[in-house]
């Protein structure tokens, strides 16, 4: 069967989007009690050094 | 630029700072080790399950009413551990994950899977300086935060009836004192701390609940709803993995995208995978897509036959994609 290739950009996303662990949209979490940032801080370390 | 003899010395021969950091591991190990530590940590690696935490007595007891001078005890070796070891090797970090911004700052003592006790501080000054929260966060987790030091006051926020939109909140003054313990459910509770009398030290127990919900978070003016993230880092890794296998086109992942589309996962996570793996694959992609479409009950069923009508339209081949065969 002859199938299309289809092109990841066409295809939508959902209404409402998910960003990734940790992400706030503003200043929200800071005085907030949430471990996010520190394992969002070590995420970024561990995906960016050796 | 000045640069310290010390540290220049650094760039020829690093040396002096390994031997730190291995100093400061071992001192980190031997805490672990040690009487006031040993039993809570196994008691922490055990606690990533969904059974309470009083079936965790070691871990419990930092935070019960009664539980100051033990949770002391335990925190206090830490870092006293912790400053003689910088105290003979400055150039060492302390090795364990940490984050400050000037305000807040949190040394991860212990975490196994979805569970972390964090050591925390917030500056009271610098507290006043920032402007106030507008938003507040509602994470799938509990929490458990006793004061060791310091007062202040926070806002106990309530998620009631919640829309696609947006939530009920209600709020209440709660004042924070040494040897207090906060409990919150993170999915409708969530602890806002407003203002702070000096610097508060509290220890931070948070398990965070396996599952496929997210993190809602809501303007405190109106409850509407600005933000959602994803309830736990594992998911945002696989997203992250699934792009890079469908930017390198990556076509035998194909299969383990189909399983996340048809696992468990949040439905971010699920739609992400069925967008990759239909770029990737076609006929896997499309497969996927159909099943999920004639699911009953998915939420992500609806989407999913918009999107399978609108390719079959486009592409009237698909429409003689068979079912896999059981």
């Amino acid at each position: 069967m002859n199938l299309p290739k289809i092109d990841l950009s066409t295809l939508p996303d959902l209404d409402r989007l998910t960003g990734v662990f940790g992400s706030l949209s503003e200043n929200a979490g800071l005085a907030a009690s949430n471990d996010s940032i520190v394992v969002l801080m070590a995420f970024i370390y561990e995906v960016t050094s050796k | 630029m000045i640069i310290h003899p010390d540290l220049a010395a650094l760039r020829d021969d690093d040396t002096p700072q390994r031997l730190a950091q291995d100093y400061l591991a071992g001192l980190r190990d031997g805490w672990r080790q040690s009487a006031a530590a040993a039993a809570i940590l196994a008691d922490l690696a055990a606690f990533d399950t969904s059974r309470p935490l009083a079936d965790y007595p070691a871990l419990a007891s930092l935070f019960g009413s009664d539980g100051g001078a033990q949770t002391r005890c335990f925190t206090g070796s830490f870092v006293a551990a912790m400053a003689r070891g910088l105290g003979e090797a400055p150039l060492g970090h302390v090795p364990v994950r940490h984050f400050t911004d000037g305000v807040m700052s949190m040394l991860m003592l212990a975490r196994h899977g979805n569970v972390t006790l964090s050591l925390v501080a917030m500056d009271g000054r610098g507290l006043a300086r920032r402007p106030r929260p507008s938003t507040v966060s509602f994470a799938p987790m509990e929490s458990w935060e006793h004061v060791l030091a310091g007062t202040g006051t926070a806002e106990l926020v309530e998620r009631g009836a919640v829309t696609s939109e947006r939530a009920d909140l209600r709020s209440r003054d709660i004042v924070l004192r040494p040897g207090e313990t906060i409990r919150c459910d993170g999915g409708r509770q969530a602890l806002v701390v407003r203002d702070v009398e000096g610097c508060l030290v509290t220890l931070r127990l948070q398990r965070r609940r396996k599952g496929a919900d997210v993190a809602c978070e809501y303007r405190l003016a109106d409850g509407a709803l600005v933000h959602q993230a994803a309830g736990n880092p594992r998911d945002s890794r696989i997203e992250t993995m699934l792009a890079l296998l469908g930017g390198m086109n990556r076509a035998d992942a194909a299969p383990h995208a189909a399983a996340i589309v048809l696992g468990e996962g949040s439905d971010g996570l699920r739609w992400q995978a069925l967008r990759e793996c239909l770029a990737l694959d076609t006929l896997a992609g499309f497969t996927a897509l159909r099943e999920l479409a004639d699911r009953d009950g998915d939420t992500l069923a609806a989407p999913a036959r918009s999107l399978r009508d609108r390719l079959t339209a486009a592409y009237p081949q698909l429409a003689g994609v068979s079912p896999c065969p059981v």
